[in-house]
């Protein structure tokens, strides 16, 4: 772990709600594992939040990285008006990440909602060792989605969306289709009623592909000292910040 | 010269609690100090204290666990641990290496449980000295059921101490009318020291569900938003008791630390605050030295109960 002041390269808005901050900062952006986070303040005072948040690493090029994140409260809100040249303090990179399979494979990245965010910079280095890539990523319509702009070329970038505006219409978990036979692995971010329809989906003929997944709760400290963040697995309680984000699916669901 | 921080916290026992400094972690804010060593080390701090204990091992409680207020957060863990044949059998192994005391927080449902516990710590190479939680908010039995109620508080005090040969801590709740009665209390039980406080009773509601956040309703209100509250309490049993206090409640700097040892407060601990700043204790700690030697205090015990009415 690393405690840095990043400064702040850009913010836009990516899509509907969400946005991309784009930071300098060295320490920050070294080994980097895809999926892990960084924990940060996200107030002028550090009073109100009291706490820094968890983002997940959404993208990290040499001394920089990107986090995508949906503004839904007061940290959010005010990471999303930081400009060029803002000084923002953090700590990290936080967590276990995605393990890219050592065989050269066909990996399946299922996102939903902002659970995309960690799934770009996974997709990177996926195609960068050569791994055939899907990225299937659901969202509540077509404006609430990254362009394919935003993927690798070599990606194959397919979209669902609830009310049908981009790809098939539904959430991503009812059109796995044939990806799930072609998938080696199967690597997975988003809300929990996503994992259980994923589970459910997976149930039968998907626990050969070993589904990896990225979960998200309330963590205050984001290293293991509070304990606020449990999980409770098949095999007991265990902390988000510091035994997961990481979690086998079929462990938790 | 830097000041001496040198401080006996168990000085009316018959080994003491000799620390080098007196910052160290509050209980259930620093996991079992394995991570801390790793990251910053913990041979710096005056202490260390442990998550809280049970005789079994515990999952803890549902989510939400967590509600964050401004200047502070709700917390209901549930006292989530690997319990007490774990930790001797794992932990104090790890303890033991270490140069810095370590403190084993204890959570007994009962209170002849609390004697069992201390019988079970007694010996246990690593374990330096116990704090009984008579406080925690967030449990069903034990916990506040004991620590509100000064009879049982007494009665939890005696068991332990009349089982180890350590030095006993107690842990009080603020969340009684008088803890100045409850310090006396156990300080006449045989406590070594007394810490004050554990986390104030508080709650959150969700308006959009029309319901509590907290699955219990209640939680432990803690972080700075309860200094002010903290340092009263530190004062009044400070002034009350003879044995040396532990100060706990939103401390976050060094001047922090200053304020609760010119209250009356020996040792001061950090809770809270780590979530905010992972090297809270060290940094308060430096804040402190720093504050010292600006104000050319040469040793700590000058600054304890600094700003207490003088006794007759």
């Amino acid at each position: 772990m690393i405690i840095e002041t990043a400064t702040v390269l850009s913010t836009e808005r990516a899509y509907e709600g969400t946005y991309i901050t784009w930071f300098q900062g060295p320490g920050l952006s070294t080994n980097v594992e895809p999926g892990q986070f960084v924990m940060v303040h996200c107030s002028d005072e550090g009073v109100d939040p009291l706490f820094a948040r968890a983002f997940s690493y959404h993208r990290v090029e040499k001394d920089r990285f990107a986090l995508l994140y949906q503004v839904v409260g007061k940290g959010s809100g005010w990471l999303a008006q930081r400009q060029h040249g803002d000084l923002v303090r953090m700590y990290g990179p936080l967590g276990n990440g995605l393990r890219l399979p050592e065989r050269p494979g066909n990996l399946l990245l299922i996102g939903g909602g902002v659970g995309i965010a960690p799934m770009v910079d996974m997709a990177e280095r996926a195609v960068a060792a050569g791994h055939q890539v899907v990225a299937m990523m659901g969202a509540r319509s077509a404006a609430h989605l990254l362009p394919a702009s935003a993927w690798p070329r070599e990606v194959e970038y397919v979209t669902v969306t609830e009310d049908g505006s981009a790809g098939p219409k539904g959430f991503v978990t009812q059109h796995l289709g044939k990806y799930q036979e072609w998938a080696s692995k199967i690597y997975a971010c988003g809300p929990n009623p996503m994992f259980i329809a994923l589970a459910d989906a997976l149930r039968w003929n998907g626990r050969r592909q070993q589904p990896e997944i990225l979960m998200e709760e309330n963590m205050p400290c984001g290293w293991g000292m509070c304990y606020g963040c449990a999980i409770f697995t098949k095999h007991g309680v265990r902390l988000c910040c510091k035994d997961g984000p990481r979690f086998n699916l079929f462990d938790v669901f | 010269m830097p000041p001496s921080l040198q401080i006996d916290l168990a000085p009316t026992h018959k080994t003491g609690l000799l620390v080098a400094n007196p910052v160290m972690p509050a209980s259930g804010t620093f996991s079992w100090g394995i991570e801390f060593a790793k990251q910053w080390g913990v041979n710096a701090l005056g202490a260390v204290v442990s998550k809280g204990i049970t005789m079994e091992s515990r999952q803890g409680n549902r989510q939400p666990r967590v509600a964050q207020t401004p200047s502070g957060m709700l917390n209901s863990i549930g006292l989530q641990n690997i319990g007490i044949d774990k930790v001797i059998t794992e932990m104090a192994p790890l303890w033991e290496k270490w140069d810095v005391p370590v403190i084993a927080n204890i959570a007994a449902d009962t209170v002849d449980e609390f004697g069992e516990m201390a019988r079970m710590l007694d010996g246990v190479p690593g374990i330096a000295a116990l704090e009984l939680n008579i406080s925690c908010p967030n449990v069903d039995s034990g916990g506040l059921e004991i620590g509100q109620n000064i009879d049982a508080s007494a009665r939890a005090t005696r068991a332990a101490v009349r089982n180890t040969d350590l030095p006993v801590i107690v842990k009080l709740t603020p969340n009684v009318t008088d803890p100045v009665k409850l310090a006396v209390a156990c300080e006449e039980a045989g406590a070594a020291a007394i810490c004050a406080i554990n986390t104030v009773l508080g709650m959150a509601i969700d308006i959009r569900a029309r319901q509590p956040v907290l699955p219990r309703a209640r939680g432990g209100l803690s972080g700075p938003a309860i200094k002010p509250i903290a340092l009263r309490i530190v004062y009044d049993v400070a002034n009350a008791v003879h044995v040396p206090v532990i100060g706990c409640g939103g401390i976050a700097t060094g001047e922090d630390a200053i304020e609760f040892l010119m209250a009356g407060a020996s040792a001061v601990q950090v809770g809270t605050a780590t979530f905010a700043n992972p090297r809270a204790p060290l940094d308060i700690l430096d804040g402190m030295c720093a504050w010292m030697e600006a104000n050319r205090v040469d040793d700590i015990r000058e600054l304890i109960g600094a700003a207490r009415p003088q006794r007759g």
